[in-house]
């Protein structure tokens, strides 16, 4: 056992210790950070950049109503910035020699734009606004509901309401509207985060299995180039060895899904701060919640997923003396990998198909395709227990199949074995 | 300590396309240094990986140091430099070698000793430079040997096993390695090494055993092996080149049955019922300028030539090792 550890100890740090696993480690969160936080700020970004607070407001109402849509253009509350307004009080006959005085002003860049209330705004509710953002629909968007809210606050006034009480049951809060889809099995919760979020945990899965197996197929490989297989093999067996190189690498896999996870919901926690930080207004953003249960047997089947396919890779690494090779004698394995993640996508829209149970049976699909149809709808236990079982066996077989490949094939150099050799090395393994 | 170092008893090995190994038997006594002879080819290397349980034998039975040897625990007593030699390399010399140790039983902190023990003996740490924190692959090739050769000897094996251990090595590493071998011999230790190069044999080993085609050509003490092979040989010494006269006398196989010439002197094998004093008489007579006639004992490369031919050398060309 002291040397089934030392095996293992070494397959774990000598990766740990990598260049190449902290970065992909730091990837995952990274990624998620980098999609829901700048879009959002880049949306921020470009709505700073036309600053609808640099107007004139020329206003001829009489009523102080510039004032207000002033005070809404910055920020709403009293204590907004309001000094990059230009207010202009004037009589109504003023207002011509005023507009084409402030076109002018424009023009020359001083500042972006000009409204004009005229006497009967409250009224009328006409109101007009020229300026280098004239076509820009959101920014004429915005003004119009800093206009429409200055206009609002003002009736109330004249309605007998007090200015203070006036301006803090209109201060603008943006509604949340959180939205939800209802299907034929009832409510479906937030389906396109859902959706994706399904998607992702099949996807990492494949990736960790297909990155993680050619790792081990990497290390056998290795060993056996640099010849170093042969004193190793000189003081462990050969089962040792390959035990402790598949739970090493195994044991990397799992080291980084765990980091994946506590990131990913740091990033998560720490999205509000920052965005507030950056004054940026968050929407709400939840995870579908995910059951320890169902956390458990994502768990078993990255297991199950991926000791069959280090067992096959470890296999395909004992048998060549090349990357070249390798890359050949890996085809087919990879092929039936790849065929599992194209199944991905019909199984996520229908989990249910009796493609998608075929799928999630099968042991070379079933430790990607379960997990996917676990997360987006419910599985039947016997379903789920079958997969397991089945896995179970298949990975016993082929660890068994495998040691022996490896016990002959790890001091076999030279021209890479025809498959009827290698049959009879797991006949008769020497 | 009666127990011999290593004993193997009618031991085959049968590869799919051929026979490395055909009941082979011997016998190496403790604290002796034995040589494994043979061309390449001849089932040396075979021969080692059974002992040392890496691949089993079709038939025949193997002790180490006295237990059988799949026997728990017995391999971490014996140290092993492969043929072929490789390290983990992106690894650091230290780590590699503590893993090494670590397989054949050493505790951590126990290796980390003597790693920076052997480390110092063979000038890979000093007060300028520290390699064990580098990585293997920035070592040269004679470094990397020395490190391998500190993995095979880290847990103070009570016998080590060398499969071809002057292949590759320089004038100066070749003698570090000969003294090595010397005094693991003083501390008790066997030493076993395999190799084609008679005159490492001739120098170090107390006794030999020669295989060849997968067989045993003969085995014993090197004293033994001389004797058995008597002394019907002469050295040569001529001044300047042999006259045609001389030349016929040498050439005449009814005193002379070989001739091999060293450069040097040659190295002459009389002809069976050869007298050597006749021998003598007719070259003084053709009037060679004799410098040096002395009846010497037949080299192991004499031997082995006479044994084993040209043609287990050829046979020895394709195949294992």
């Amino acid at each position: 056992m002291a040397r089934l550890w030392a095996v293992i100890k070494r397959e774990y740090l000598e990766r740990v210790r990598t260049k190449w696993f902290l970065i992909s480690t730091l990837f995952a969160p990274f990624l998620l950070g980098l999609l829901t936080i700048v879009p959002i700020w880049l949306m921020s970004k470009t709505a700073a950049q036309s600053d609808i607070a640099h107007i004139a407001i020329l206003d001829a109402s009489g009523t102080g109503v510039g004032r207000r849509v002033r005070l809404a253009l910055g920020g709403g509350s009293l204590a907004g910035d309001t000094s990059r307004t230009q207010l202009v009080v004037l009589d109504t006959t003023q207002l011509a020699a005023a507009e084409s005085a402030f076109t002018h002003v424009v023009m020359k860049k001083e500042t972006r734009g000009y409204l004009v209330l005229g006497p009967h705004v409250l009224d009328d509710t006409v109101a007009r606004y020229a300026g280098r953002n004239g076509a820009s629909l959101a920014d004429v968007g915005r003004i119009q509901s800093a206009v429409r809210q200055g206009i609002l606050q003002a009736r109330l006034e004249r309605a007998g309401l007090d200015a203070e009480r006036v301006v803090s049951l209109t201060a603008a809060k943006q509604v949340e509207l959180n939205a939800e889809q209802i299907g034929d099995k009832g409510r479906e919760g937030g389906g396109i985060v859902k959706f994706l979020f399904s998607f992702s945990i099949a996807f990492l899965l494949y990736m960790s299995i297909v990155l993680y197996g050619q790792n081990v197929l990497r290390g056998v490989l290795e060993e056996k180039q640099t010849r170093v297989a042969e004193v190793v093999v000189s003081s462990v067996s050969t089962d040792t060895l390959l035990a402790g190189k598949v739970l090493g690498v195994g044991a990397v896999g799992i080291t980084q899904q765990i980091l994946w996870v506590i990131t990913s919901i740091a990033v998560i926690h720490a999205r509000e701060p920052i965005m507030r930080a950056m004054h940026v207004p968050s929407p709400s953003f939840s995870l579908p919640s995910i059951s320890a249960g169902v956390l458990a047997l994502l768990f078993v089947f990255f297991v199950l997923g991926f000791m069959l396919y280090a067992a096959i890779f470890a296999s395909v690494g004992a048998m060549v003396n090349s990357d070249t090779e390798a890359q050949q004698a890996q085809q087919p394995f990879m092929m039936l990998l790849v065929a599992t993640a194209i199944l991905i996508q019909p199984v996520l829209v229908n989990p249910s198909s009796s493609l998608a149970r075929a799928a999630s049976i099968v042991p070379f699909s079933s430790p990607v395709i379960m997990p996917l149809r676990l997360s987006v709808s419910s599985v039947p236990w016997w379903e789920v227990g079958l997969a397991i079982g089945i896995g179970a066996v298949t990975i016993a077989l082929f660890i068994w199949i495998a040691s022996r490949i490896y016990r002959t094939g790890l001091l076999m150099y030279g021209k890479r074995p025809t498959l009827r050799e290698v049959a009879r090395w797991v006949r008769r393994s020497a | 300590m009666s127990d011999p170092a290593i004993e193997i008893r009618g031991v085959a090995k049968r590869f799919a396309s051929h026979v490395a190994v055909k009941d082979l038997s011997l016998v190496v006594p403790r604290g002796t240094v034995y040589g494994l002879l043979g061309p390449n080819g001849a089932g040396k290397t075979t021969t080692i990986r059974m002992i040392l349980d890496i691949i089993e034998p079709d038939t025949g039975t193997i002790s180490v140091l006295g237990s059988a040897h799949r026997d728990r625990g017995i391999q971490d007593r014996v140290g092993y430099l492969p043929e072929e030699r490789g390290l983990y390399k992106k690894m650091q010399v230290n780590r590699v070698l503590r893993f090494l140790g670590e397989l054949k039983g050493l505790r951590g902190r126990e290796a980390d000793a003597r790693i920076g023990e052997w480390m110092e003996r063979l000038g890979l740490r000093t007060a300028e430079k520290d390699w064990g924190t580098a990585k293997v692959d920035e070592l040269s090739r004679g470094m990397q040997q020395k490190v391998q050769f500190i993995a095979a000897l880290l847990h103070d094996p009570e016998l080590v096993i060398l499969d071809e251990p002057f292949s590759g090595l320089d004038p100066v590493n070749a003698q570090a390695l000969k003294d090595t071998v010397v005094e693991l011999k003083r501390r008790g230790k066997t030493v076993i090494f395999s190799t084609h190069v008679m005159d490492n044999a001739e120098r170090l080993c107390d006794a030999v055993c020669i295989i060849a085609g997968g067989e045993k050509v003969l085995d014993g003490p090197v004293s033994a092996v001389k004797a058995a092979h008597g002394e019907r040989s002469i050295a040569l010494a001529l001044d300047g080149a042999a006259s045609p006269a001389v030349q016929s006398i040498l050439d005449d196989r009814a005193l002379v049955a070989e001739v091999d010439d060293q450069n040097l002197f040659y190295e002459l094998e009389l002809a069976p019922g050869a007298d050597p004093a006749a021998l003598l008489r007719r070259l003084v007579e053709a009037g060679a300028p004799i410098r040096r006639f002395e009846r010497v004992q037949p080299s192991l490369h004499s031997i082995f030539l006479e044994r084993v031919g040209a043609a287990g050398v050829e046979m020895g060309m394709s195949g294992h090792g």
